[in-house]
């Protein structure tokens, strides 16, 4: 046989041999879950793992990436409405959970679990179910002397062209922004938009770029997520994080909770349903506060770090997410042409 | 009959991998409640910021072939035609910023750059000042898109040249210095692979959103990437991608024009793959000192800044106890995918070059078309299209994934083939055929081994797109199987910045083994003076 | 051996005619050469023969088989069974000698001892057999031209075409394959088809010549 076929068909060989390797032994139906998540991978994948070593389900995971960085699970959740792959959509905010409900995608469970969570943090109709908030924050370099303390400093004119903020058309941005429009009506957010823009407010892909972006000084502040405020101060970063405002006449800062959705149609139920339970643990509260990400539990009583304010001791701006997904849906065109797409 | 059977087998395949899941898609974007409407394609052309963010596309990939050419054609003549020092050093080192994923490339651009980074350090704040806003913009985008794909310029130049008969050449230095031949000879000689790699580098960086989005330079690709991730609005995000698709076929007549004129019946050159190397001379020292300054700036640099971040050895223990697994699903993902591309892309290239099927030109549109959609048009489409309980061994398993890959990247290695057969004389087929040889033995036994080192090359392209890829993988991967580059991407949400960069040095390494094929490849060449 | 036989044959490329009312019989051993300048059509009128390209008008036969007719191949070159040595020679630099000679025997289907006796022979006769291992690239003019000529005499054809085969070689190593072609046609037998632009190679190498001029026959 000549050489050359010989290296063509050992080359086949291999890769055979490497697809037989690769093969996973088929999990029973019974055995296995399929969950997609928008929560951070270095974030969930303990937890879920930790699910899997508790209960010898098989969890299989489709992750997200930063909401710039790809078009992600939520169009995967959307694209495969109509035969869903998915059990379980674990989300990082409960706007998007609040989209699957509207296009049909959820189905609806009450879980054992959910007792004393907020009702403010649940689908009244049981379609999700709010646990482990974050807060949005204000991160600030530790050089600025004056710290801001509310968001309105995007459009204090000192601090132009000091400030930045992750793509309002992506991610828990637009969750702020469509909270905004919400509490302060379309005239006020709008005005306070421009202003930002006046004051030249740099945009970047995502919370955790505009935090690394003030931790390396190119900007002042941003307005992030807490978890990626902490996650930088425990590498050591020169940067503190701000509650913004809490003072007795202001909105409060916009907690965000992660959601917990069954999907309709979901291959496993029955796993799913035992998953959400796992998630809305205080078990499960109580490891994500000590996490990197420091998620603040919705349940009373569960034990968290130091460095965690528990949820009593925030002031919250109010809201009702269902008007906020509803008006998120509306104002994407006023934050595409405001980013300039 | 055998041959049209295989040619139209081949066709098919292209048409269910590929084009079928983009009508899929386009079948829902002129559909409304039910009714034709052409209302998302309306509001696109009407859109007068689209199409100033279609211009800014169109600049910036207008500026980033430019560049990537006018440094990627010299740098692959020196490296592949001339007696320059550790040329194959330089060949690995060049083509790494290809490997790593564009977005981490203009991080790492950053932090050498950007305000308060290594600039700022050496030079001083007013300095790095300048080169912060020069670098949030479009001249960053064109020098991190630029160094990105330059490589493939490189490569494909340094392929091509091996297929110039040196009896050309040394026929032109009966007249002229190696100068002369190589600006009237050599150069117009290759000029098919030369375009052919600026058509690559212009749709790849057409279709390129994440690192103008963290360079802050709006793109057309926003059009479609913010109505899939914003607005959830599959309509609106396809037709936003058609203009993208008209550029892409303008940019095809654009090639075909330029090159219609040209038909190059270049002779075999021994088999042996001699190439005639040009003596730098009294230049060497300078060539030297050039490319190793272009290869500083452009590789070492980013690479370092990437290597500071990933320093130590329990950085590359937690990259590969956590991602291990998907790494070697890259590898053996990639490693399939490329060898059907590369066997697609023969049969595809076949038929381009010999004109074997009436529609042949419409064929080599449509890779090309298919090369030049964002990936999440063609994910989405793979979605509607495998997702139903039918074929559900299709689509939850990787097999999706080998369609996706086969849509968008049978440009490559068709066009690599199709050129490679420019370089096989008729005749070698002819005498085949002389003998009583079918078709099936011809290709087999003849055309195949002696289009072995362009398929070879094709092969290993293939590879490099396919292990980076993240667009598609990112859309249809089944749960639990994701690649490395995916893996990288999720865990970089709030990951570790010195886990982030082992990863992407584990991928170089995980991908310099083709590297290694090719310099064998190239190594098969015997320089002579 | 067989004759072959053009019938009003033309030809043409990109509205340019090529051949023009070609007719010719070339009779069973008979050693006819074309001659003509430069693109005159002669080599057209081989590949014509060959089947590697289609008559515009006219008929071709092989002994009395007719393999081609307006517009289209009846016969396929493979199945033509006749011989061509090519002007560059298109000897496979992939394979070696004993490999370039062998594919044909192999397609044929010939058993492998066979093919051995076949080959051995074949390059003895064109005093070739020292360099069965070699590959092209590593052989001079003249022997590129034997392994040619043996490649496409050891399918015994009936016919065999050559194009202009010793263009590129110097007058005394072509003088003395002139004198190769001649035995080899002497001992094995073919009907042979030759095309040349050279006027002596055309008065030694065959017994009968036609000048072609512009596609036509101007002198038999």
């Amino acid at each position: 046989m000549n050489t050359c076929r010989q290296r063509i068909l050992s080359a086949v060989a291999v890769l055979a041999l490497l697809w037989s390797g690769c093969a996973k032994r088929q999990t029973p139906a019974s055995q296995e879950v399929v969950v997609y998540t928008s929560e951070d991978q270095v974030f969930s994948e303990p937890i879920l793992k930790d699910f899997e070593r508790d209960t010898g389900i098989k969890v299989k995971t489709v992750f997200d990436t930063e909401e710039s960085k790809s078009t992600g699970v939520m169009n995967r959740l959307i694209a495969e409405q109509n035969n869903p792959q998915a059990d379980v959509f674990w989300a990082n905010e409960p706007i998007r959970a609040e989209v699957l409900r509207q296009k049909g995608i959820a189905a609806a469970y009450r879980s054992p679990q959910a007792e004393g969570i907020p009702d403010v943090h649940k689908d009244p109709d049981g379609y999700w179910t709010g646990f482990s908030a974050r807060a949005r924050v204000l991160v600030v370099n530790k050089r600025v002397q004056e710290k801001p303390t509310t968001i309105f400093a995007y459009a204090d004119p000192p601090q132009k062209g000091k400030s930045v903020i992750a793509n309002p058309l992506f991610g828990t941005t637009t969750v702020q922004m469509a909270a905004l429009f919400t509490v302060w009506g379309e005239n006020r957010a709008k005005a306070f938009m421009e202003a930002m823009k006046t004051n030249k407010v740099g945009i970047s892909t995502s919370n955790g770029e505009s935090t690394d972006f003030v931790a390396a000084g190119q900007y002042d502040f941003s307005l992030v997520d807490s978890d990626d405020a902490v996650s930088r101060m425990r590498q050591g970063k020169p940067i503190e994080m701000v509650y913004p405002d809490q003072g007795q006449d202001d909105a409060g800062c916009l907690i965000v909770p992660n959601t917990a959705v069954l999907i309709k149609g979901a291959r496993h139920p029955e796993n799913a349903r035992k998953l959400i339970d796992y998630l809305l643990s205080k078990e499960t509260e109580r490891k994500l506060a000590f996490a990197d990400c420091a998620q603040i539990p919705l349940h009373s009583g569960v034990e968290t770090p130091a460095e965690i304010k528990p949820i009593e001791a925030i002031k919250v701006m109010k809201l009702d997410y269902s008007a906020v997904a509803a008006k998120m849906q509306e104002i994407q065109p006023y934050l595409k042409e405001w980013v300039g797409f | 009959m055998v041959k049209y059977v295989t040619l139209v087998l081949v066709v098919v395949l292209l048409i269910v991998a590929g084009l079928l899941p983009v009508l899929a898609m386009l079948a829902q974007s002129i559909i409304a409640d039910g009714r034709l409407s052409l209302d998302a394609y309306a509001t696109v052309l009407r859109s007068r910021n689209q199409w100033a963010l279609l211009w800014h596309s169109i600049a910036l990939s207008s500026l980033t072939t430019v560049m990537a050419t006018a440094i990627g054609m010299p740098l692959g003549v020196l490296l592949g035609k001339t007696d320059l020092p550790f040329r194959r050093a330089f060949l690995v080192l060049f083509t790494i910023p290809l490997l790593i994923p564009p977005y981490i490339m203009a991080v790492a651009w950053f932090h050498v750059l950007g305000r308060g980074k290594l600039v700022a350090r050496l030079c001083g704040d007013a300095v790095a000042a300048v080169t912060s806003d020069l670098l949030f913009g479009l001249p960053g985008c064109v020098l991190v898109l630029s160094s990105v794909f330059m490589p493939v310029v490189m490569l494909l130049t340094m392929a091509f040249l091996k297929t110039v008969n040196p009896r050309l050449e040394e026929a032109g230095r009966n007249m002229t210095g190696w100068w002369g031949v190589l600006k009237g000879i050599t150069v117009p000689l290759i000029l098919p692979g030369v375009l052919l790699s600026a058509l690559l580098t212009f749709l790849l960086t057409l279709g390129e959103f994440g690192v103008p989005h963290y360079l802050r330079f709006n793109v057309y690709p926003a059009e479609t990437f913010s109505q899939f991730s914003a607005f959830y609005d599959f309509r609106a995000a396809t037709a936003g991608a058609m203009p993208l698709a008209a550029i892409t076929l303008a940019a095809l007549v654009v090639e075909r024009t330029c090159l219609r004129r040209r038909t190059y019946e270049i002779q075999l050159a021994s088999q042996a793959g001699e190439i005639l190397s040009v003596p730098l001379g009294r230049f060497r020292g300078l060539c030297l000192l050039l490319v190793t300054m272009l290869c500083l700036l452009v590789v070492i640099l980013p690479l370092l800044i990437l290597l500071a971040a990933a320093s130590s050895l329990g950085a590359y223990w937690q990259a590969l106890t956590q991602a291990g697994d998907s790494l070697v699903r890259s590898l053996l993902y990639a490693g399939t995918a490329a060898s059907i591309l590369t066997i697609v892309g023969f049969f595809a290239g076949y038929l381009i070059h010999y004109q074997a099927l009436p529609f042949w030109l419409t064929i080599d549109s449509l890779t090309i078309f298919l090369f030049a959609l964002p990936s999440t048009v063609i994910g989405v489409g793979l979605i509607l299209l495998w997702n139903r309980p039918a074929t559900n061994f299709i689509y939850a398993t990787p097999i999706v994934i080998m369609c996706g890959l086969l849509a968008q990247y049978c440009a490559i290695t068709s066009r690599i083939t199709a050129s490679t057969l420019t370089e096989i004389p008729a005749s070698m087929d002819e005498a085949a055929q002389m003998v009583g040889a079918g078709w099936v033995r011809r290709v087999a036994c003849i055309t195949a081994p002696l289009a072995k080192k362009g398929l070879l090359a094709g092969w290993v392209v293939a590879f490099i797109f396919c292990l980076r890829d993240m667009g598609i993988s990112m859309m249809v991967y089944p749960p639990g199987l994701d690649t490395l580059p995916v893996r990288t991407f999720t865990l970089m949400a709030n990951g570790p910045t010195d886990l982030i960069a082992a990863l992407c040095m584990i991928m170089v390494l995980g991908a310099l083994t083709p590297l290694g094929i090719l310099a064998l490849v190239f190594k098969g060449s015997r320089f002579r003076a | 051996m067989k004759s072959i036989t053009f019938e009003s044959i033309s030809k043409q490329y990109n509205k340019r005619p090529v051949v023009r009312d070609f007719s010719l019989d070339v009779g069973e051993g008979e050693r006819l050469v074309i001659f003509g300048p430069s693109g005159c059509g002669k080599t057209t009128i081989l590949r014509l023969a060959a089947g590697l390209v289609m008559p515009d008008r006219g008929r071709i036969f092989i002994g009395e088989r007719l393999v081609a007719a307006e517009g289209r191949n009846i016969v396929s070159p493979e199945g033509r069974q006749v011989g061509m040595v090519f002007q560059d020679l298109a000897l496979w630099p992939h394979l070696t000698v004993r490999g370039n000679v062998e594919f044909g025997l192999k397609v044929q289907g010939v058993s492998s001892s066979q093919r051995r006796q076949r080959i051995a022979d074949m390059l003895r006769l064109v005093q070739m057999d020292s360099r069965m291992d070699a590959k092209p690239a590593q052989l001079s003019g003249g022997e590129q031209q034997r392994v040619a000529l043996a490649r496409a005499l050891v399918l015994q054809p009936q016919v065999l075409l050559m194009d202009e085969p010793l263009s590129s070689l110097d007058y005394e190593l072509s003088v003395a394959l002139r004198q190769e072609i001649l035995r080899l046609h002497h001992e094995i037998g073919f009907t042979l088809l030759y095309v040349t632009h050279d006027r002596e190679e055309a008065a030694q190498i065959g017994n009968r010549v036609v000048v072609l001029r512009h596609g036509m026959v101007v002198k038999r």
